[in-house]
């Protein structure tokens, strides 16, 4: 862009050393935040303390930090089922249906030992449990596994099947819970039976299991890849499937491996949602909601830059964040729908962030030429 | 029977306008997959318009507008900043899918305005999809710009040492791209079903991409593949017009994903492949720098 | 195939010779004012600088070479002329009036047309289609048939013909270059500039298209830029000469004061020895033994044609090509990175054909790919872990499922040192490494394995004089220690100064296995552009 003699433009930055690229998250995160802070505009009571009560509940509320920290448990869960497959190159955005899948299989589980028939759980409690995690687990990884299978034998696009999954197992959970579905309440609210007592997940101190396993697993996927021959070569993968064949490293089973396991996690995530959370303990009529809550799990890992750690805390923020906003909008009659608008906003700052990070703008003054360009045809011979 | 046919036009009329926004975009190398999130900005801001003006022609005019303005953004991430055109398109989508919900909440419901009157039975947008298709026929394959934008799809270096101005291609394509994708989201919500609802397209932009994928970036293949697709659409919508009773109405919603699964397998299989890889804008998601 | 080029009998009847220079007369001569002048070009790259206030005339009505090695800046300083590239100070001039050229698109404007080293050519469409392509008549609506009048009669006029239907992709490299070059002239260009226009020609197709340069600008006026940093052409066709050396103009001569010694030593600035000496090597046991293998390339069509060859421990076979004749397909099919339509790969005794690159790597075989940023390295991967594509799988280095990072660094150490290449440190990230660096790290880390089977694909190709030596001297120290050694390049001086056998392969089958002694430049040139073929015999 040019102003009389000067231009203005983008060069992109030749040197970016590693602890910078962990450091952009959070020019990213503020930039977020500064953006959401835009959404309370409406409130009654003006929005920095709307912003304040926002954080409050959150964290500081004895309530509402607990809400959030169920809502982290399954936003880091999400993120990893993104993460995983992001470091091969993939996206895996088939989230939603995966965490219907594994809830799904979880409510499978009870469903075919008849639990809610009979007087007392035919097997004991704990292994109806672990039937019951594995079930959403394996569920959840068979269902990207497919996308990662036509992916890496047909190239099929990953994003365009993922979608498509998406939407099957969305109207596959209506069908299960809704109008004589097999899961239906008996209710018949349009919603799934209840789990019984003795099949809620063992708590730690208000907090489900599940709470461990995500933050193992935090821990386990960043040694894979830092420390490990296998996360070598998913990150190669990522960086050069080219580079990748020719080291030997077979695409089709790293494809295949790491929708695989970002399918478990994302799996997991849905028993957890569905079956761990103390209050819920069912499929709900709006288990929409939970679905398109999963996609916060692609943005805190990319912002986390495929940092399976460092997307802890930025999923806990996120968790707290969409959470207080949910609240801040019932206190403060917000219009409905300021977590979503958040989802949005938080995305643009992400790749605004990323993008923009890549450059830096220049500020030059153009060599001025002394005479002007006069186009002139060279005479015909 | 004849009013599943005209409904399933003015289904394939939404896939067909997107899809050749899209068809458009790849055409010139630039893959955006945030195609529904367009849609979803520009049927919302339309109906917003369009009910708070009480005139149709402004509610357009937004939905035109927002996609334009999307589709610039797209661009402007995708060739000035050259990052990855995957980010960019999925951070569009969430993006809109996120401030749709929020913005247009306060709109649930129908639009409650005269309906645009019919041309012979169909939707007029029908017949404007229809001239749009032939129009993009004659740009690519008659002209010398359509020549240009192919070229800049499938080798820029080779177009720019031509004296092609490459980024301004690849922009006026991005544009006009989102411009009728917003027009797609807008015919939804302001012609073929006047009711807003939070995310009410379903996932059809999904299937507007992956119908471009199958047209070998033809549009009079894209056309027929709309055609076919608005048939299967609508009988999921509504299964009971053709197949009463068979299969719960959830299931049959699900039927125009799985086939479309099915559909992109088929062609990506190695005798599909050879031919249809040919088709394919060879630049198609690749950042292109000037040396 | 289709897309046959003919010259028409009135350039054949010239012999298709290159006329000596001293018969050529230079018609339309201009006096005073050079057509097209550039003063004081400079231009800057990030950490090098590729031009250094370069001063150029070029007459008009000549054909005017512009030589120097690679990386002397030759193409940097056309890209500038045609404006692809903006020089950081300096001016250029054509006939004496000032011009800056923002774009391609105001040098064509000028007259001024290009054809590159890589083509510039849009593979999937037809040759109308390219030539019509940024032409400024054509913004509108096309009339197809009119314009396909006008351009069959330019090519009848310059004495081409084309298949103007035929897609690009399935042209042969010497057609496709005449594509540009009718291009150019379409779009009416008076100074026409070659880059590198004989480098994936065979030598017949180069005298062909030497001939059609005189008569381009003897008969119809125009002026050509020559670039190349080959000398028998420079010396037999051009008229004037000017040497760039590492971004400087160290000499400009007439052609009369142009020797090849001269030239020479004015390019490189000192005597490098040529030939390499011949190291004693005992023939070992058979080691890779190749019968009927065929293959398809990634457009689906048979590039590699049933070839059949026997390879010994401590021999070097050459094969001899122009890119495009199958040496891709078959480098890729004996690394298993391509699956082979037909025929059988016999390694030590055991059928490898269907094995997958892992195993291949595990029993010995070692590849270094031409492609060497797309394919042989990571450019945001660290040395160490660059190293590591190749040892990854070694369970030295891979220790129940653990990196072994200190393991990999002291064999990257290693490497670094031995190989003489210039990084900070092993963990600088492999995009800092200038190409000649980088292609000696992926040959040492290959070599580092001690393969038994080299396969070695364009392995010089785009490094300077001193690289080139270094890397050619360990291929022989390879060869000396036992290692069979598949060469596959396409210059002629590298098969010839390394290889105990040359295959010349043309589309996709060997002309001949010549052992060294029988194999001189000009039936291996010859073979290479199918001009006879013997007897494949399988040694």
């Amino acid at each position: 862009m040019r102003i009389g003699r000067y231009e203005l433009t983008l060069q992109p930055r030749p040197e970016r050393p590693g602890v910078h690229s962990a450091l952009t998250a959070i020019p990213a995160i503020l930039l977020a935040l500064a953006l959401s802070s835009l959404l309370f505009l409406p409130a009654d009571t003006g929005f920095l303390s709307a912003y304040r009560a926002v954080f409050s509940y959150a964290f500081a509320n004895p309530h509402g930090l607990q809400a959030t920290l169920y809502r982290a448990i399954f936003l880091w869960l999400c993120t990893f089922a993104f993460l995983v497959p992001l470091r091969a190159g993939l996206w895996n955005i088939g989230l939603p249906g995966q965490v219907y899948a594994g809830a799904l299989a979880a409510f499978a589980v009870p469903y075919a030992l008849r639990v809610n028939e009979l007087p007392a759980p035919p097997l004991p409690a704990g292994l109806v449990i672990l039937l019951m995690v594995l079930g959403a687990t394996i569920a959840g990884a068979a269902l990207a596994g497919l996308a990662g299978v036509l992916r890496a034998k047909l190239h099929v696009n990953e994003i365009l099947v993922t979608m498509m999954l998406n939407s099957i197992l969305f109207w596959l959970v209506a069908y299960m819970i809704k109008e004589g579905g097999p899961f239906m309440s008996l209710t018949g609210e349009g919603e799934s039976f209840n789990l019984p007592p003795p099949l809620y997940a063992p708590l730690l101190r208000d907090v489900p299991f599940t709470a461990l396993l995500a933050l193992a697993a935090a821990g386990l996927l960043d040694f894979l890849f830092a420390k490990t021959t296998l996360g070598y070569r998913i990150r190669v993968f990522g960086l050069n499937p080219a580079a990748a064949r020719y080291a030997g490293i077979n695409p089709v089973a790293l494809s295949l491996l790491v929708f695989l396991l970002g399918g478990a996690f994302a799996g997991l995530a849905g028993y957890h949602y569905f079956a761990a959370v103390p209050g819920v303990y069912k499929i709900p009529g709006n288990y929409g909601y939970y679905g398109d809550l999963a996609f916060y799990g692609i943005i805190c890992a990319l912002i986390a830059r495929g940092s399976a750690v460092g997307s802890v805390p930025i999923a806990l923020l996120f968790a707290g964040l969409s959470l207080g906003a949910r609240f801040a909008q019932g206190q403060f009659h917000l219009p409905f729908g300021v977590d979503y608008a958040l989802l949005g906003l938080l995305m643009m700052a992400f790749v605004a962030s990323h993008f923009l990070y890549q450059f830096r703008v220049v500020w030059r003054a153009v060599a001025v030429e002394a005479v002007p360009h006069v186009p002139t045809r060279i005479p015909e011979r | 029977m004849w009013e599943l046919l005209v409904r399933s036009l003015e289904a394939s009329t939404i896939f067909l306008l997107a899809a050749l926004g899209e068809l458009l975009d790849q055409r010139s190398g630039v893959l955006n997959v945030g195609l529904e999130g367009l849609m979803l900005f520009g049927g919302t801001l339309a109906f917003i318009a369009a009910q708070t003006t009480g005139s149709y022609a402004l509610g357009f005019l937004a939905g035109l507008a927002i996609g334009g303005l999307l589709g610039l953004a797209h661009g402007f991430f995708s060739i000035t900043l050259r990052g990855d055109q995957v980010v960019s398109g999925m951070g569009l989508w969430i993006l809109s899918f996120g401030l749709t919900t929020y913005i247009g909440n306060p709109y649930t419901g129908p639009l409650g305005m005269p309906r645009i009157p019919s041309i012979l039975g169909l939707s007029p947008f029908v017949y404007l999809a229809f001239v749009l298709v032939a129009a993009a026929w004659l740009l690519l394959f008659r002209t010398g710009l359509g020549l240009a934008i192919r070229s800049v799809g499938e080798n820029p270096a080779a177009a720019e040492a031509s004296g092609i101005n490459v980024a301004l291609t690849r922009y006026l394509c991005v544009t006009l791209g989102g411009m009728l994708a917003g027009l797609s989201g807008a015919t939804y919500t302001l012609s073929y079903n006047p009711v807003w609802n939070y995310n009410f397209l379903m996932g059809w932009g999904f299937v507007s991409l992956a119908l471009v994928f199958f047209s070998m970036w033809n549009p009079w293949i894209l056309f027929a593949g709309a055609l076919i697709f608005g048939v299967m659409w609508q009988l999921s919508l509504s299964p009971e017009l053709l197949l009463p009773g068979i299969l719960s109405r959830y299931v049959w919603r699900a039927v125009p994903f799985a086939t479309t699964i099915v559909i992109l397998g088929l062609i990506s299989t190695p005798w599909f492949r050879t031919r249809w890889g040919l088709a394919k804008p060879e630049a198609l998601g690749q950042p292109y720098a000037k040396e | 195939m289709q897309g046959l080029l003919f010259l028409s009998p009135y350039t054949l009847a010239r012999g298709g010779e290159l006329s000596t220079l001293t018969d050529l007369s230079f018609a339309n001569r201009g006096r005073g004012e050079p057509l097209l002048a550039a003063r004081g070009v400079t231009k800057r790259f990030p950490g090098v600088l590729a031009l250094d206030r370069v001063d150029l005339d070029v007459e008009e009505g000549e054909i005017h070479a512009v030589l120097g090695q690679n990386g002397a800046g030759k193409t940097t300083l056309m890209n500038i002329l045609f404006g692809l590239l903006q020089p950081d100070e300096g001016q250029l001039y054509v006939r004496g009036q000032r011009v800056h050229f923002r774009s391609p698109h105001d040098a064509l404007a000028m007259g001024i047309s290009m054809v590159h080293q890589t083509r510039k050519l849009v593979p999937a469409h037809t040759v109308l289609e390219n030539i019509l392509l940024g032409h400024p008549g054509t913004r509108g609506f096309l009339n197809l048939r009119a314009i396909r009048r006008e351009v069959e009669e330019l090519c009848s006029r310059y004495g081409f013909t084309v298949d103007l239907g035929a897609k690009v992709w399935q042209l042969s490299e010497g057609e496709k270059q005449w594509v540009e070059i009718l291009k150019a002239l379409y779009g009416g260009a008076k100074v026409l500039i070659l880059d590198e226009p004989t480098s994936v020609l065979t030598p017949p197709e180069v005298k062909t298209l030497m001939a059609s340069l005189q008569a381009l600008v003897q008969d119809q006026g125009v002026t050509v830029i020559l670039v190349t940093h080959k000398l028998p052409i420079v010396t037999a066709i051009s008229h004037t000469v000017t040497v760039l050396r590492s971004g400087t103009v160290v000499a400009r001569l007439r052609n009369s004061e142009a020797t090849e010694q001269v030239l020479v030593q004015h390019m490189i600035g000192q005597d490098i020895a040529l030939s390499m000496a011949d190291l004693p090597v005992e023939k070992g046991r058979p080691l890779l033994r190749v019968e009927g293998l065929s293959a398809y390339n990634d457009k689906g069509v048979l590039s590699l044609r049933g070839v059949s060859f026997s390879l010994r421990e401590g021999e070097i076979l050459g094969i001899a090509g122009v890119t495009g004749n199958g040496q891709e397909e078959l480098a890729q099919v004996l690394a298993g990175l391509r699956p082979p339509a037909s025929g059988k790969v016999l390694f030590d005794g055991r059928d490898v054909t269907w094995l997958p690159p892992l195993d291949r790597w595990r029993r010995g075989i070692g590849y270094v790919p031409a492609e060497r940023y797309e394919v042989a390295s990571v450019a945001a991967l660290t040395l160490v872990e660059n190293t590591a594509l190749n040892f990854h799988f070694d369970p030295l280095f891979s220790r129940r499922g653990l990196f072994n990072h200190p393991g990999l660094e002291q064999v990257t150490r290693h490497i670094l040192l031995s190989y003489k290449v210039k990084a900070p440190h092993p963990y600088a990230q492999a995009r800092h490494l200038s190409g000649g660096n980088l292609q000696k790290l992926i040959l040492g880390r290959v070599l580092s394995r001690k393969p038994r089977l080299l396969i070695a694909h364009l392995p010089t190709q785009g490094l300077d004089v001193e690289a080139t030596a270094f890397l050619r001297g360990k291929l022989l120290e390879a060869k000396a220690e036992g290692a069979a050694v598949l060469l596959i390049s396409e210059d002629l001086d590298e098969i010839l100064s390394l290889s105990d056998w040359v295959a010349p392969i043309y589309e996709g089958r060997f002309a001949a296995i010549l052992p060294r002694e029988e194999a001189d430049a000009e039936t291996v040139g010859a073979m290479m552009a199918g001009l006879y073929r013997k007897e494949a015999r399988v040694p």
